[in-house]
This record gives structure tokens, sequence and C-alpha cells, in this order.
């Protein structure tokens, strides 16, 4: 562990990792074990009342069949959302924390390269992120049966699963980028949160505003959720497109880095 | 090549400050080299440009002939490092850190580590973040050392080590000397740098001053000198004695102060008789703080 930046990097992060990765599978399995309660016609009554554009903005659809429901809830808002914020925690931390704090000087003063640097603690947090939906993973299938999720299936959770490391990786790279372009950490949770926020509306409601529908094609949840992996399992090109767009932030991000000054 | 570092008019802007303004800098192989500055004169600046962690406005910097954006991985590879402000993560023990930081400079051995942590006291299994400040800079001080690079550069190595751990320090660094390794380091403490330096060079604003070899800085310094008499003597006994200055003369007392040879004032003194006579070593702060004063006389001016 301690013979690169990246085995030291899951090191020195072994307990914030466990502590996301239990947080985000309490958060996602508590309200997987209420679609039994919500399975009702009182409920239907309920969401009926709701004005339909409502429940677009906030992802909820068909949420009276297992996977309807674990994918607006677990997978539609809550997970998205604290492995979105887990991915700023972590990307901002790798290069603009640890700028900010002091103790990038003394690693980038030995014989490794700024771009080394870059892309073995971006290699940590893919780690970090594939622990985390694991976890919720493994939770989900064992709670299934509880649960009454068995019609979505093992492959499918595992899908959704990926799909959300992914989603958390293109905003971990996109934070990891903002930090070593600017060393800024403040910058780099303003701009997670207003891409974030932006890309889940852009793609709720790109589609019903007249001329914007193409917000939706340009949003990471587009590919994160769009080809609804609960019900299709791995949607392979969304997820590459994912990847490389996480790569891409990562390498711009990694460019801007080599060329500016350290802040002490 | 014989010189390891050397800047030719490096200046360093961070927008509108100055941070260097034309340094013109040499250090030779095998020597140790104190680089001398009061706060903000661009001492941290001008070392953190030779390791590649910022980039210089205009001039040039070169370490082992290559200009440190150039020389990348392989040129650091042969130098030894401490921050100016070593900061670490304090979740980890001193061995864990050492080991992470010889690994990336491509291995250092268990048994180096440990000898260097002897020789600081040093307790390698204990939390970072339970220890003293002192005890966290000599954390800097080994790892700087462990791998034996070709050259040093050390950022105000000795703040917060006290004196023993200082000693040993500047032990370490008369080893390295002999053993071939350069040393460059920054202090604004001159007396941790006449000790075990070859040369001495003074940066102030942004420029480098002065450079001096430590002898003849030693030789041209100015000893204070006090002298009790068993009589009180004549105020005028002193006037006009070769080399000395700031004449004081209070009953039986004499002080004053004496540049380069002794001769004079000891004739002097010889005429009355002798209690007592006390010479403070040489300082260079007396003649940093001399260089200082023709420097402002001339601003003034
Ligand atoms: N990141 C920065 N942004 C703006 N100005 C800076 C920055 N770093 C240094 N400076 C300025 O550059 C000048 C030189 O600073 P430097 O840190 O090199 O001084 P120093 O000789 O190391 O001082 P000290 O003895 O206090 O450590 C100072 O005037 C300082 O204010
Ligand atoms: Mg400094």
């Amino acid at each position: 562990m301690l013979r690169s930046v990246f085995g030291k990097t899951l090191w020195d992060q072994r307990r914030v990792l466990a502590s996301w990765s239990i947080g985000v599978t309490a958060v996602g399995l508590l309200y997987a074990v209420f679609y039994p309660t919500i399975n009702t016609p009182e409920m239907a009554d309920v969401l009926d009342s709701f004005p339909t554009g409502f429940l677009d903005a906030i992802g909820f659809t068909d949420v009276f069949s297992a996977a309807g429901y674990v994918g607006s809830t677990t997978f539609g808002l809550l997970g998205p959302a604290l492995i979105i914020i887990m991915g700023a925690a972590l990307g901002g931390s790798a290069i603009a924390g640890e700028e900010t704090s002091g103790r990038l000087d003394l690693i980038l003063a030995h014989p490794i390269s700024r771009w080394s640097v870059t892309l073995q603690r971006f290699a940590a947090l893919v780690v970090g992120m594939a622990a985390a939906a694991a976890l919720l993973f493994v939770g989900l299938v064992a709670i299934s049966d509880l649960a009454q999720l068995g019609e979505i299936g093992v492959a499918n959770l595992a899908a959704a699963s990926l799909h959300l490391a992914l989603l958390g990786i293109f905003f971990g790279a996109l934070a990891l980028a903002v930090g070593a372009a600017t060393g800024r950490p403040g910058l780099v949770y303003a701009t997670v949160a207003i891409v974030g926020v932006g890309s889940f509306l852009g793609n709720n409601l790109g589609p019903t505003i007249e001329g914007l529908a193409w917000l939706r094609d340009i949003s990471p949840f587009h590919y994160y959720a769009g080809g609804m992996p609960l019900r299709h399992g791995l949607q392979l090109v969304d997820a590459v497109v994912l990847f490389v767009a996480s790569l891409v932030l990562v390498v711009a991000g990694g460019l801007l880095f080599d060329r500016r000054d350290v802040a002490v | 090549m014989s010189d390891v570092i050397r800047t030719e008019a490096l200046t360093k802007m961070y927008g509108k400050r100055r941070g260097l303004a034309g340094l013109d800098l040499e250090v030779r192989a095998g020597e140790v080299y104190g680089f001398l500055g009061p706060n903000g004169a661009g001492k941290t600046t001008t070392i953190r440009i030779l390791l590649d962690l910022i980039r210089p406005t205009s001039g040039r910097a070169s370490v082992f002939g290559e200009s440190p954006r150039a020389g990348g991985p392989a040129l650091r590879r042969r130098l030894g490092y401490l921050p100016g402000d070593f900061t670490v993560s304090g979740n980890q023990t001193t061995r864990q850190l050492l080991t992470h930081l010889g690994f990336l400079r491509g291995g250092v051995p268990a048994s180096r580590i440990a000898d260097l942590a002897e020789r600081f006291d040093l307790d390698v299994s204990a939390r970072i973040g339970s220890l003293s400040k002192g005890n966290r800079q000599k954390i800097g001080v080994v790892q700087a050392f462990m791998h034996e690079p070709e050259l040093l550069i050390l950022d105000e190595p000795t703040i917060g080590l006290d004196p023993l751990i200082q000693q040993r320090f500047l032990e370490l660094v008369a080893q390295a000397r002999t053993a071939g390794q350069t040393v460059f380091m920054s202090s604004h403490v001159l007396s941790e740098v006449q000790q075990s330096a070859d040369r001495v060079g003074i940066v102030r604003d942004g420029r480098l001053v002065a450079v001096e070899a430590v002898e003849t800085l030693r030789r041209r310094a100015v000893r204070r000198v006090l002298v009790q008499f068993d009589d009180p003597i004549p105020a005028e006994a002193f006037r006009d004695v070769d080399g000395v200055s700031h004449v004081e003369i209070h009953d039986t007392q004499l002080r004053c102060r004496l540049a380069g040879r002794a001769d004079g004032l000891l004739k002097a003194v010889a005429r009355f008789p002798v209690a007592e006579i006390t010479v403070e070593d040489p300082d260079l702060e007396e003649l940093f703080f001399a260089y200082y004063r023709g420097e402002e006389a001339n601003d003034a001016a």
C-alpha cells in the first residue's frame, strides 16, 4: 500500500471511504425497504395528486414496479446525490485540498510527475467509487426478498450499481480536474454543485421544454439512468461515454496542473 | 559544469507582488551554501523554483545544468528537499510516511531510516499527529537526508529544533559535505549557518546582495569586547585605537567593538591593570546587519 501514491491515497482514505460506502448503502437500503408500503392503491392516489411536471422534475416515474421505485428513489435521487457529494469530496481533496493544506509540495518534490500524481489519485477515486457502489449492490441483493425487489434481478441491480459508480467517477473526475487546474477547493465544490443540479434538471426537464432537448444529451444523468439499467441491464455505450468523459476531464485537469504554480 | 545550482536574473512576480527581482546565484558542487535573508526576501520562492513547484516569470534557473521544468522527475531523483513548512497528514506513523516517501524515491533501506531516527531521537512508531512541532520537523530532516541525494535543498531546516538536535543536524550536514553532497540551506539564523557553511549568500528584496566565504566573514566580523579594570580609566584612553569602535567607558569598565587585528586594542588595554576581559565570538549577525545598515544608508542618500 505504501509503494505508490495510488496505494497510499487509498490507505489514507480507508476510513473516509468506509464511511461513505456505508452511508450511501444505508440511505439506499432505507429507501428500498419501503417499496412494499408504497406499492398500494392509497399511495397511487397520493402520487396522482402531484402535478406530473413536478414528478418529472424530481425523476419519479413508474414507482409501482420494483425497478421503477428503486430507480426513482435509491438510484434516482439520494444515491446519485450522495455519490456526487462523495465525488466532490474525494476529487476535491485529491489535489486542491492537499494543496491548501500545504501537503502537496513534499510529494511533488519527489521524482514523480504531476501527471502521475493526477492519474494515481484518479485511480484511487475510481476504486473508492467502485467500493461504495459494490457495497450498495451487496446490500440490495441481501434485502431483495424482504423488500420484494426480486423482479429486478441481480444482474440489473449490478448494472445499476455500476452506472452509479460511473456517475460518481464522472463527478469525482470533474472535482479532481477543477482542483488540479485551479487549486481552489471552493471553486471545486461550486462547480460540482452547479453542474450536478444543472445536469439533473437538464436531463429530466430538457426534453419537456421546446428547444432544450439537447440538454439531456449533454447531461451525465442521461448516460447514468437514461437507458434504465435496472430494467435493461448494463448500457455499455452509456457507461463508456461516462468513463471516457471522466478521462477527458482528468486529462484536461492534468494539462492545466502541469502548467501552473503550486500554492504553498 | 561544476555549478550545481545556477540562476541568472531569476525573477518571480506573484501578480503584482515581488517574489524575486533578478537573483543571480551560483552554488558549487560539494559546498554547503547558506542562503540568508530576512522575512519576505525571496528564499522560499527561490527554493520552490528549483524544485519546479513554481515557474519563474523571467530569467533562468538550472540544477545540475538542467532547468527544473525540463529535468522533471529524473532531476528530482537527485535531490532531497525539506519544505519551509513541513506539513504531512497526522493520521499515519512516522515509519509509514518515511517508508512511502522512500518508495517514491526508488527505495530506502529500513536500516537507514532507523539509523537516522535514532540519531534524532525520533519514535518512528508514533502517530505523527501526536508529535510535537519539533519532532515533526525532525521527520522533515530525516526524509530529506535518508536517500543520500547529491543535492540537499533545505528551507529553514532548524526551525523548531532544540539546541541539541540542531547540533545533530549540523553534524549530519557536515557528514553530507564529507560524502561529497552539496547542501543549499536557507535561514535567518546566521549562527547556524556560520558553523556549517562554506559560503553564505545574502538575499534581500529578491536580489542577492552579497556572497562571501564564511572564513572571510569571520575575519571581517566584529567582536564585542568588555574589559574590567582595577581602577577608573580616563575617558580618552581608547580614542583612535586601531580597529576599535563604539567605545563606552563607565568608571572602571570598557565596552567596545573590535574589527580585524586585536594588537592595537591589547596594547592599549595593557597600559592599565586589568581584572577581567571578555571577548564575544564574532557573530555574523553583526555583519549581516552591517550590510543592511549600509544598504539602507545608500537608499536614503
Ligand atoms: N503565493 C504568494 N502570493 C503572493 N505573494 C507571495 C506568495 N509567496 C510569496 N510571496 C511574496 O514574495 C516575497 C518573497 O517571499 P518568500 O516566501 O520567498 O520569502 P522568504 O525569504 O522565504 O521569507 P521567510 O523568511 O519569511 O520565509 C514576499 O514578499 C511574499 O509576500
Ligand atoms: Mg520562507
